[in-house]
């Protein structure tokens, strides 16, 4: 066993052991914090494969942006998780049972001699050119169109955030100054001419 | 235009016009509404002009215009045969039915469903063009039905009429039994030679001949016997063949210028055509033949001693047209399939002739149809007295009018055949023209002349038709005395039908007439000295003498042979039989079968108990739709899960 | 590393359609609520170039693009046609309906249109990343969709399921498509299909994959087991948004077994067919059955969704060229009949009143007998009963199945469709015997009424002259799968 295959299992264990604690942790606040834990090990794993952007990108936008809003949304939320994972224990048997089972089959079919040799005829990343210069050389000419469909879904994910959240809100009471200073004497003062009462 | 877009010009025209004056007749207005329709019709008839002078100069059409779907090796296709059998045919159709078309502007002219019966008369149109122009069964079947539908909703046309809405439910009941005998021998086609198209199994015949199958296992019969004598059930109901014949006199309830069109010209004959066209199965089976020549050597007579007794003045021509298909029934069973055609066209114009002057006999009387209450008609009516001449004087077949020459034909047809049931045919036809030309001449009489019997105040109000009432009866009367002629020589002696109709040389009756032809005026000749023209002379003196001479005998011939009276007044009872047992029948079956078979054991046990359960089980069902998310998640993962454990242990 | 400018004519209808939808997006924000209509109707003349485009670029043969990964064949054209038509009905019927609830918002019209684009690129698509993309494309906006009446909370709702269930069925999508990566070396489906075909690759990843591929796309489709969601977001969301779940994205669904199953996965016939039977078979009863239960008419056509999908699944497993075709009239009918049903559920609905339980539709006969007409032409077209184009669809799949062998499953699917009957035969049952519960008289727009109408006719004409469509389905997938 030699150094990486230590450094490996240790990132793959403690992987798995956050996404257990994701799950597992009575307190949301701490599932949040297990959730980082596990893409900060999820980026070790890439850095090892020496995809360097992608794993800095990982840590970077969820560590650093997505992980953050959690938290706060948590925090003021004050979600009862408890209460959410009510009957967990109850179906807990069935669910562990067939997860298990699961896991067995997939296990034998992932140990496949089939998935060894995958890796033999890829090609290391370029020494001269940065990773980074690979990738995206890569996006912006051959995947030039799934790159553009993803730029697509992230624009309808902003519109559709905007159209369920924005909303114009008919009861506030504020002022415009803009309109305030437009207003004209009419709009305010009424003349109405009424016989005085001498005519009577 | 290509002769192909003008095929289609002649059913679609009438479709048009029947469409806008259904649709619109409303915003059209009468007038709107009979313009469009006689202008469909005129069109078609124009159109069947010009491709019957293509088609006799010998540019047959067989071929699909449409596919409506295919499944499997059969396709259903929407096609045109025309041949000279089809072009007769439609000249006959479209010619009658624009006559009547310009007649009924006269006869409806006061009716509130003036639209409505134009936009059904084109629709009839139509359907019997797709009818006749059919190039395979299932277009025929379609035009088949079609006909009968609009022929049910023109008996009930004066839907208030009680009698009018039995008769047209009667019609369309009887109908069904010859439809089911016709769709089963479609489907015995179907499934022995595998398509529905004319010319594939018309050229496949020679070798099926042999064929056999098992009706009841053990007992194998020819399988184009059964296949004949199916499709000829088909045409017995259309027809209205004995005993399947009883719905037609009831159809008189209809207006009468459908009475001439439908029930007299064109959809009747349409059984005589549907066997002209399958001569080439029926010429294989001699059995088939035989039982097509009894049918209808019994039609004939025993329809025409009907008509003697009838004082309606329209069922008197019922019957003679019942016993005149008679006539054309024979003609097929000998083979002579040129000659029942023939026969067709020349009976369509006297007939037609015959119902329309009827037609203008009751307008003018102010739809007065007893016979007892008229005579004496001749100095009111003068235009539609003498057409009604010429149409008796065809229907009886005095020479030279049309019906002469193919009713002689059909005699001597059968006379030269030798299959079973010949020498009975040969009797009951000849038998026929004397009653035929006595009954056609009773009518004659009592109707237009003798002492007028109508009462004083419809006698002040009698005058002439109108002339869209009188020139269609002196188009009609033109072709009545003519059409015998003209074309007995091309129609039954020469190559006139080319390859559409089929006769074998071993089924000689019309083969050995052939050579015996010396030519029209020999034929008029040996005619006039041959029985038949003797008897129906004999006919019109015996009605001359009984109703114009010595006018108390009839009365006192009735009170002798009383009995045999009652069983003509009662239509030999064929009514009441079909009333009693089996309209009786199906109603008791039907109460039985209700009452046990659908109440207590299909409601009872089957359809309740199922339902039950599947409500049941339904029941149980929506209750797994929780509503919580993880169960639905669950259920998905489960469903992975157990789609991949089957793959293992299969492997 | 050599790059060449891919050739953009083909996707030039996608490209359109991109283009008019941002516009469309900054145009909502200039005008004036009263002139929203605007919005719709640049909506609708979108759809009609988009359309336009996609006929005028027709060819014959197959070509593709971007290196492979998108493809324009015959069938991808003939789908996205009927798709634009679906959608372009969707929004004609929806219009009224969207104004009286405060849908009738720019946004409505954009994220319709960001799913269309969905459904079109995922029709096309030709590479695994390209289709997993377009189908969240489609998801995320049908997501929107189903949400975008925030007050209501079923919406949200409904929204909050599809969402969660919408990412695991991704999730097993990715997970089978990394899995026939890992075995073949490809994401490209021709050469997929060609290492499968080969025979190189493990037999049991394959298989492994196989399973998962399928759960994702049965979700799709929204087949038993993967069916949870569908009666939920049926009724849950507004009806318009329902009728655009239950109409257009169908199509996509059959493009994506089209392309996964047949064309990349095309020789494994054997392996996929009885994982469909068994989801086929569960549908169709599960369906049908539980559907008699339903007193939420929405609810009743989400079931008898299911059971539909059912049945076009029998046409896709027969595995071969004439049971495709079948499953593509399948899906055409299938969608015209669903927008005409639910046509006149927004026909009949009006501000505050959804007219969405079953006894809503009582004696509908005596309050418009035209619409209880044309309701009972989608009823018998929806049951399968002749003179509706719903027969000649069932038969041609019936049919495919037969040829295939499988003449027990066609019997259960005819016993099923006995059973589905009853429930269609009840509605018609309600609108022509049962008195009506409100007297209030039906108000439509002129262009709901005649699009209606022509949509009855349809199902009509189609059901007596089904050849067209029969032979544009064989033509297109005879040209796309055999070149």
């Amino acid at each position: 066993m030699d150094f990486t295959t230590v450094i490996f299992s240790a990132f793959a264990l403690t992987l798995l052991g956050a996404g257990m604690g994701v799950i597992l942790s009575r307190n949301p606040v701490h599932a949040a914090l297990f959730l980082v834990l596990a893409f900060f090990t999820g980026a070790g794993l890439w850095m090892m494969l020496e995809a360097e952007f992608l794993a800095i990108t990982l840590v970077l936008v969820y560590v650093g942006a997505v992980m953050v809003l959690f938290l706060f949304v948590v925090m003021m939320l004050n979600v009862d998780l408890d209460r959410l994972r009510e009957g967990f224990w109850q179906h807990l048997p069935l669910g562990a049972g067939v997860a298990l089972i699961m896991v067995a089959e997939m296990v034998l079919v992932v140990s496949s001699k089939q998935f060894s040799k995958l890796g033999a005829d890829l090609q290391p990343a370029s020494e001269t050119v940065s990773n980074t210069r690979d990738l995206g050389m890569q996006l912006y000419t051959h995947y030039v169109y799934p790159f553009e469909l993803a730029s697509v879904i992230l624009l309808v994910a902003i519109v559709a955030a905007i159209a369920l959240t924005l909303r114009k809100r008919k009861d506030s009471k504020h002022l415009d100054p803009a309109q305030q200073v437009l207003v004209k004497a009419s709009d305010r003062l009424r003349i109405v001419s009424m016989r005085s009462e001498g005519d009577q | 235009m290509s002769m192909n877009d003008l095929y289609l010009l002649v059913p679609m025209a009438p479709l048009l016009g029947a469409v806008v004056a259904g649709f619109f007749g409303r915003t059209l207005g009468r007038r709107g509404s009979h313009v469009v329709t006689i202008l469909g019709v005129a069109i078609s008839f124009i159109a069947s002009v010009v491709i019957a002078q293509d088609v006799f100069a010998g540019h047959s059409f067989n071929g699909t215009l449409y596919t409506w779907l295919s499944t499997g090796n059969v396709s259903l296709v929407v096609g045109f045969l025309i041949d000279p059998l089809t072009v007769t045919l439609m000249l006959i159709v479209t010619f009658v039915s624009l006559m009547v078309h310009i007649y009924t502007i006269g006869y409806m002219h006061e009716d509130p469903g003036y639209q409505r019966f134009f936009s059904y008369i084109s629709l009839f149109t139509f359907s019997m063009l797709m009818l006749v122009m059919a190039n395979n069964f299932l277009q025929l079947f379609f035009g088949w039905e079609a006909v009968g539908l609009v022929s049910y909703l023109l008996i009930g046309f004066w839907y208030t009429r009680p009698t009018a809405i039995y008769a047209n439910l009667k019609a369309f009941l009887v109908n069904r039994v010859g439809d089911f005998g016709f769709l089963l021998g479609i489907g015995l086609v179907l499934a022995h030679f595998g398509t529905l198209d004319y010319a594939t199994v018309f050229s496949m015949v020679p070798q099926m001949a042999k064929e056999t199958i098992e009706l009841i296992p053990g007992s194998p019969v020819s399988l184009l016997t059964v296949t004949c004598i199916l499709l000829f059930i088909g045409a017995m109901g259309k027809s209205a063949q004995m005993p399947l014949h009883v719905w037609l006199p009831d159809s008189m309830e209809g207006p009468t210028p459908i009475s001439a069109l439908i029930h007299a010209a064109t959809m009747v004959t349409a059984g005589i055509f549907m066997v002209s066209r399958m001569s080439p199965l029926f010429e294989y089976s001699e059995t088939a033949r035989s039982v097509v020549l009894v049918i209808g050597a019994s039609t004939a007579l025993f329809m025409a001693f009907l008509g003697i007794i009838q004082t309606d003045i329209k069922r008197v021509v019922a019957y003679s047209t019942l016993s005149q298909l008679g006539y054309m029934t024979v003609a097929l069973g000998a083979s002579a399939y040129p000659v029942a055609i023939f026969h067709l066209g020349t009976h369509a114009f006297f007939k037609a002739l015959l119902f329309l002057g009827a037609g203008s006999v009751i307008h003018a009387m102010h739809h007065e149809q007893d016979m007892r209450n008229m005579g004496g008609l001749r100095k009111y009516l003068p235009i539609t007295y003498w057409t009604a001449v010429v149409g008796s004087l065809a229907l009886a077949g005095i020479p030279p009018f049309a019906g002469f020459f193919s009713k002689d034909a059909i005699i001597e047809a059968v006379q030269a055949t030798h299959i079973a049931g010949a020498g009975y045919a040969s009797f009951a036809v000849l038998a026929g023209v004397f009653i035929t030309a006595f009954y056609s001449f009773r009518m004659l009489f009592m109707t237009f002349h003798g002492e007028p019997r109508m009462d004083h105040h419809v006698r002040e109000h009698l005058h002439e038709s109108p002339w869209v009432i009188t020139v269609p009866l002196i188009l009609l009367a033109i072709p009545s005395v003519l059409t015998g002629y003209l074309y007995i020589e091309p129609m039954v002696f020469g190559n006139y039908f080319g390859a559409s109709i089929t006769v074998l040389p071993e089924n000689g009756g019309l083969h050995e007439m052939r050579q015996e032809w010396q030519g029209v005026g020999n034929f008029v000749q040996h005619g006039l000295l041959s029985l038949p023209f003797w008897l129906a002379v004999s006919g019109i003196v015996a009605a001359a003498a009984l109703y114009l001479k010595w006018t108390h005998v009839p009365a006192l011939i009735k009170a002798r042979l009383m009995p045999l009276f009652t069983v003509l007044d009662n239509k030999y009872y064929f009514d009441s039989f079909n009333e009693r047992v089996f309209a009786g029948g199906a109603r008791l079956l039907g109460g039985g079968l209700w009452r046990i078979g659908d109440e207590k054991i299909i409601d009872g046990g089957m359809v309740n108990g199922s339902a039950n359960a599947v409500a049941r089980l339904s029941q149980r069902l929506r209750r797994v739709q929780t509503g919580y998310i993880y169960h639905y998640a669950f259920v998905m993962i489960f469903g992975v899960f157990a789609l991949m454990s089957l793959w293992f242990i299969k492997a | 590393m050599t790059f060449a400018f891919p050739n953009l004519v083909p996707v030039l209808p996608e490209i359109f359609l991109l283009t008019a939808l941002c516009a469309i997006l900054i145009l909502d924000l200039f005008v004036s609520e009263a002139n929203r209509f605007l919005v719709y109707a640049f909506s609708q003349l979108t759809l009609v170039v988009t359309a336009g485009l996609l006929v005028m670029g027709a060819t014959g043969a197959p070509i593709s693009t971007f290196e492979g990964m998108f493809i324009d064949d015959p069938m991808a054209r003939t789908l996205k046609i009927f798709a634009i038509l679906a959608v372009a009905l969707m929004l004609a019927y929806s219009r009224s309906y969207n104004s009286s609830r405060g849908l009738s918002r720019g946004e409505f019209y954009v994220l319709v249109l960001f799913a269309l684009l969905g459904i079109m690129v995922m029709v096309s698509a030709n590479h695994f990343l390209v289709l997993y993309l377009g189908l969240e494309l489609l998801s995320l906006s049908l997501c929107a969709l189903i949400a975008l009446q925030r007050d209501a909370v079923r919406a949200t709702e409904a929204a909050m399921k599809y969402f969660v269930l919408a990412a695991l069925a991704s999730g097993m999508l990715l997970y089978g498509m990394s899995m026939l990566y890992g075995a073949t070396g490809s994401l490209q489906i021709p050469v997929v299909a060609s290492v499968i075909q080969s025979g190189t690759a493990d037999p049991a990843i394959l298989v492994f994959g196989l399973v998962f591929i399928v759960a994702g796309l049965s979700f799709k489709l929204g087949v038993v087991p993967f069916h949870m969601w569908v009666p939920d977001v049926y009724e849950g969301a507004p009806t318009a948004v329902t009728l655009f779940v239950g109409s257009a994205p169908k199509i996509a669904a059959f493009a994506f077994f089209m392309r996964l199953l047949v064309g990349g996965m095309g020789s494994m016939v054997t392996d996929w067919q009885p994982m469909l039977i068994i989801v086929s078979v569960l549908s169709m009863l599960l369906g049908n059955v539980t559907a008699i239960a339903q007193t939420n008419i929405k609810r009743m056509l989400a079931y008898s969704t299911i059971s539909h999908m059912g049945y076009l699944l029998l046409g896709i497993l027969s595995g071969t060229d004439a049971g495709y075709s079948s499953a593509m009239f399948y899906v055409a009918s299938y969608v015209l009949t669903t927008l005409g049903g639910f046509g006149i559920i927004l026909l009949m609905s009006r501000e505050g009143f959804e007219a969405d339980r079953l006894e809503d539709l009582k004696g509908l006969n005596k309050r418009s007998p035209w619409y209880a007409f044309m309701m009972l032409v989608v009823m018998i077209s929806m049951a399968g009963i002749p003179v509706s184009v719903g027969f000649f669809a069932k038969l041609s799949v019936l049919s495919a199945a037969l040829d295939a062998g499988l003449t027990w499953l066609v019997v259960f699917a005819v016993l099923m469709s006995l059973i589905g009957a009853f429930y269609y035969l009840r509605v018609i049952k309600l609108m022509y015997m049962d008195e009506p519960a409100d007297a209030a008289p039906l108000i439509a727009d002129t262009d709901h009424r005649v699009l209606i109408s022509v949509n009855g006719a349809a199902i009509l004409a189609l059901g007596i002259l089904p050849q067209p469509l029969i032979d544009l389905c064989t033509m297109a997938i005879t040209q796309s799968l055999r070149g």
